[in-house]
């Protein structure tokens, strides 16, 4: 350590113990909004939860009360009357299979776009990226009438497909940013040693980029189970739906059936996957986030 | 690195076959249906040349999404990115659980539109939702009786909801990229006798000023294209005057309640929406174009 960095260091070491009262008192009303906030999002999600095993006259006549009794029936209800069950089914069904295609067609496109060198390599990672700025009603139509075409409509398959397809631009867009991180030297190396283009690819440069992958696979997956706008165009039949379309047909059918408990216990159905997901893995989504946007 | 075009095309040919197929290719169809008069999928579509673009010039239920979508763009931009900041400047100013709170702020990001209508939905319920009881026992009676869910005031209850969800995601945007600036910096600033507000304008903004145009770019792609929750937040199709564009597009095109199946007039939409995107992210793009600032 150097005779300047040494002071500076002290220096820093003083000013804060001198100044830590201070410091402390002013940070009184980031601690008081950002708690407030945070209790808020932390309540709501509770109630949600709460209301979930009341009895559908509790829900609204004692809206902050612990239940009677909790009513696990509801999620019995909820999970083979209205077809939840069924659809929790198809989600992990469609959700997994979109998720590893989506990965299967995108990590290659991505090492070649973030690490080969050839003519209108600008232009065609550009092309892949504009997608993110195509909003998707301006679809709905056009591949209505495309699925429509092949025989896809209201079918899982298609209804993958159309997942897959739509989640290229931002897969790519993230894998790219990790690829363009990885250093050069091993890739030379692998070449020296006489590995064909392929198995540098698959090799050497996919399995250091697993991180990267997780990450997509985490932001598709928490992003296509929760979908429900395409789902709602190409998906009609009841034990086809996924689980996010199940819900708001059950939130719909709520004004007649008023059968509010079982909505709630339907929402807890829908969120648990991603909340969980998210609270072990919520490091690597953060910062996986950021790595395209913040250089 | 030097690869054979054989391997490039090999590894780009999965993706981009879908990608052209499912994507770039209905786009284009779009911009052809939003010249043609088309009544139904089964039905001919007749060519009207811009007449859907006229009519749209006169279709009052049009302009009112259109009003609907850029208020959540620019009024719920301004907010969210306000509130952004304040929750970006309180997590940075070195106090603890910063990890907690910005996990917690973003938390609603991997919850599905479809649980977040249900239970906002259930807040803003009369007498006995959250917020009516919260009201209640603060003495705040003329609040506890404001009718959230009522035509008017629907808008008003949406964009709280919307900011809710939002702003964790920029939060994280804009924590990354302050994280990254050198603390070095600051010290300088205040040992130069910079205030706080003079730090945040001079150092953290001009420094952040790639982000923030990321941000903004992000949030208008998104905004723009708003539909699950305005679509789901009132049980049962929308009333018209809560539309957003996008909600209108699939109102016209699939609409339920009373099919419309007005195909190219709802395309036409869609292209109007994809040109006021490219529009809006030129403006910003422009309008955030500095010299780059190098640290």
């Amino acid at each position: 350590m150097t005779q300047q960095s040494l002071t500076a260091g002290r220096s820093a070491a003083l000013s804060t113990r001198t100044r830590k009262r201070r410091i402390q008192l002013r940070q009184v009303p980031s601690y008081l909004f950002l708690g407030a906030w945070s209790a808020f999002t932390i309540l709501a999600l509770s109630w949600v939860v709460l209301a979930s095993v009341k009895t559908n006259r509790e829900v609204f006549r004692q809206p902050f009360q612990i239940p009677a009794e909790p009513q696990w029936v509801n999620y019995e209800r909820v999970w083979s009357n209205s077809q939840v069950g069924q659809s929790f089914l198809n989600s992990l069904l469609i959700v997994g299979v979109s998720v590893v295609l989506i990965l299967v067609v995108s990590a290659p496109a991505s090492y070649i776009l973030s690490r080969a060198r050839f003519k209108g390599r600008g232009l065609l990672t550009m092309i892949y990226i504009a997608g993110i700025g195509i909003p998707y009603p301006l679809l709905f139509i056009p591949l209505f009438a495309l699925l429509a075409g092949i025989k896809l409509i209201n079918t899982m398959p298609g209804l993958i497909l159309i997942y897959v397809s739509l989640s290229i631009p931002f897969t790519v867009y993230i894998l790219t940013g990790f690829f363009s991180t990885l250093p050069q030297e091993l890739e030379d190396a692998a070449v020296i040693d006489g590995a064909t283009d392929f198995q540098v690819f698959r090799k050497v440069m996919l399995p250091l980029a697993s991180p990267g992958l997780l990450t997509a696979s985490i932001f598709n997956f928490i992003g296509l189970w929760n979908e429900f706008q395409l789902a709602l165009i190409f998906i009609q039949d009841p034990d086809k739906r996924p689980l996010s379309l199940s819900l708001y047909t059950l939130k719909n059918s709520m004004t007649y059936s008023g059968d509010w408990a079982g909505l709630f216990a339907g929402v807890v159905i829908v969120v648990v996957p991603t909340i969980l997901l998210y609270i072990w893995l919520s490091e690597r989504m953060i910062s996986g986030m950021t790595l395209g946007s913040v250089k | 690195m030097r690869v054979s075009n054989r391997f490039i095309a090999l590894l780009i040919l999965p993706s981009f076959a879908l990608y052209l197929i499912f994507f770039i290719v209905p786009t284009i169809q779009a911009l052809i249906y939003s010249l043609y008069d088309w009544s139904g999928f089964g039905a001919a579509p007749q060519f009207i040349g811009l007449s859907n673009f006229q009519e749209l010039l006169n279709d009052r239920v049009f302009w009112r999404s259109i009003g609907n979508t850029v208020g959540i763009l620019i009024v719920g931009g301004i907010v969210v990115f306000g509130l952004a900041f304040v929750m970006t400047m309180m997590l940075s100013s070195g106090i603890r659980g910063k990890k907690f709170f910005r996990g917690v702020i973003f938390l609603p990001n991997i919850i599905a539109v479809i649980a977040l209508t249900t239970l906002w939905g259930y807040m803003y319920t009369p007498r006995t939702g959250l917020f009516a009881v919260i009201f209640d026992a603060i003495g705040l009676t003329d609040l506890a009786r404001f009718p959230w869910m009522g035509p008017d005031t629907i808008t008003i209850a949406m964009m709280i909801a919307i900011v809710w969800i939002e702003v964790g995601f920029y939060v994280v945007l804009l924590l990354a990229g302050v994280d990254k600036i050198p603390p070095d910096f600051y010290e300088c600033a205040k040992l130069d006798g910079a205030s706080d507000w003079q730090q945040f304008r001079h150092i953290t903004v001009p420094l952040l000023s790639d982000v923030i145009s990321i941000g903004m770019v992000l949030w208008s792609i998104h905004a723009l294209k708003f539909f699950e929750f305005p679509f789901s937040f009132t049980g049962l199709e929308p009333n018209p005057s809560s539309y957003t564009v996008a909600v209108y597009l699939y109102i016209l095109g699939f609409g339920q309640r009373q099919p419309i199946y007005r195909l190219g007039y709802a395309t036409a939409i869609g292209v109007t929406l994809l040109l006021v995107v490219i529009l809006v992210v030129l403006i910003l793009r422009r309008l955030t174009r500095r010299e780059v600032v190098q640290y």
